[in-house]
């Protein structure tokens, strides 16, 4: 059963009620809401994914309720809850949906350490996969969504997550966080792209979200290896400049974005050592998206 | 202390302190020169092993200590008393 095959009605019951119990990648969210605005975004960008059995385990079980205090009546509030108790200070009502995404990401990266978690973008072509590890603002999401509208298969938008046992990426497909100027870039770049509503004046600017393939969240399941990695960087007016990079920058570019390599000691030097050493490793400057993915095809086009 | 040898480079973690770095090539070298010595070198062992012919002998003298005190700063090596 996917989000897809509840009702509108049932979809906000079960929010409501015991929780919607949303798979993505490995984990399984139980979600808990009766904010009306918030049951449409997960209609919408969560369409396809699937749920799970009720009753059966569930990774993080979180809650977005509207705060009891007089605020409610004249600026409501949401506040994300984390085994019932308040994870982060309320934001305004109206950035539930993003308050619920950054939630969601806190919710692995400081959790889930059975793998090695870096903030990087990942998307998968002919069974490999491309990592782009970057600090936010350097155009790894609008890299990641322009990509995905072309055919990438969309791994992961802020989260890589490393399995030591194997290696490869796990899949973890979720909306794609679009910031500011990118949102109006995604919207020209990929016509019939999917986004939800912006949403202004949130800590990060406006944020829109872009839905992620429905392929990429059928094949959740399939991890992949990686091959490439490459350091995005925005620069207005750059075209796209593509130039080898040498492996220990990548390393220290991956270990510097991780959120938890310090906690895997060795073995998490050991991880991130044979990940670059199997990887061709890019710098990748740009400032047009079109000539950016066109760079990303020539490397996997490479032999 | 593990390291790897990326394109020339070391990436070095220092198991004590739990940290990362990158060094370049001379670095590498000189990290690896006390790591083989065991029993510590001077500056002057690292000068006379690690020739360098482009240098002069000051110079590449100043260009190891320089190394050297960085590698004291990360809490890579220590200076004997």
């Amino acid at each position: 059963m996917i989000v897809a095959d509840l009702r509108h009605e049932e979809l906000a019951r079960t929010l409501a009620g015991a929780g919607l119990r949303l798979r993505t990648g490995p984990f399984v969210s139980r979600i808990r809401s009766r904010l009306p605005a918030l049951c449409d975004t997960i209609a919408l960008h969560y369409a396809e994914h699937p749920l799970d059995d009720a009753g059966g385990f569930a990774d993080f079980h979180v809650r977005l309720t509207a705060p009891r205090s007089l605020r409610r009546w004249l600026r409501p509030q949401v506040l994300f809850e984390f085994d019932d108790t308040a994870a982060f200070h309320p934001l305004p009502a109206g950035q539930a949906f993003p308050v619920l995404e950054w939630g969601l990401n806190w919710c692995v990266s400081a959790h889930c350490h059975q793998y090695l978690i870096v903030h990087a973008a990942v998307v998968e072509k002919s069974g490999s996969a491309l990592l782009l590890p970057a600090p936010p603002g350097s155009g790894k999401s609008t890299l990641c969504a322009g990509l995905v509208t072309r055919g990438w298969r969309l791994l992961s938008d802020e989260l890589a997550l490393i399995d030591p046992a194997t290696g490869r990426i796990i899949p973890l497909p979720r909306p794609i966080g679009l910031k500011n100027a990118s949102i109006a870039v995604i919207r020209a770049f990929a016509s019939r792209a999917v986004l939800g509503a912006t949403v202004h004046d949130t800590a990060k600017g406006a944020v829109a979200h872009l839905k992620p393939p429905v392929d990429s969240v059928r094949r959740a399941a399939q991890a992949a290896m990686p091959r490439w990695v490459v350091l995005p960087r925005y620069e207005a007016g750059a075209g796209a400049r593509l130039k080898p990079v040498a492996r220990g920058r990548a390393f220290m570019q991956l270990a510097d974005n991780a959120f938890n390599y310090h906690l895997h000691g060795r073995s998490g030097f050991e991880l991130l050592a044979q990940l670059v050493e199997a990887c061709a490793c890019y710098e990748l400057a740009y400032g047009d998206l079109e000539q950016a993915v066109q760079a990303c095809e020539t490397i996997a086009a490479q032999p | 202390m593990i390291w790897r040898e990326l394109d020339g480079e070391l990436v070095v973690r220092n198991a004590e302190t739990g940290s990362t770095h990158l060094l370049g090539a001379l670095a590498g070298d000189i990290l690896q020169a006390l790591i083989e010595a065991q029993s510590g070198l001077t500056a002057d062992d690292l000068v006379a092993r690690l020739r360098n012919d482009t240098a002069s002998e000051a110079q590449w003298h100043a260009a190891i200590e320089e190394v050297l005190t960085e590698f004291e700063r990360l809490g890579l090596a220590e200076r004997a008393a």
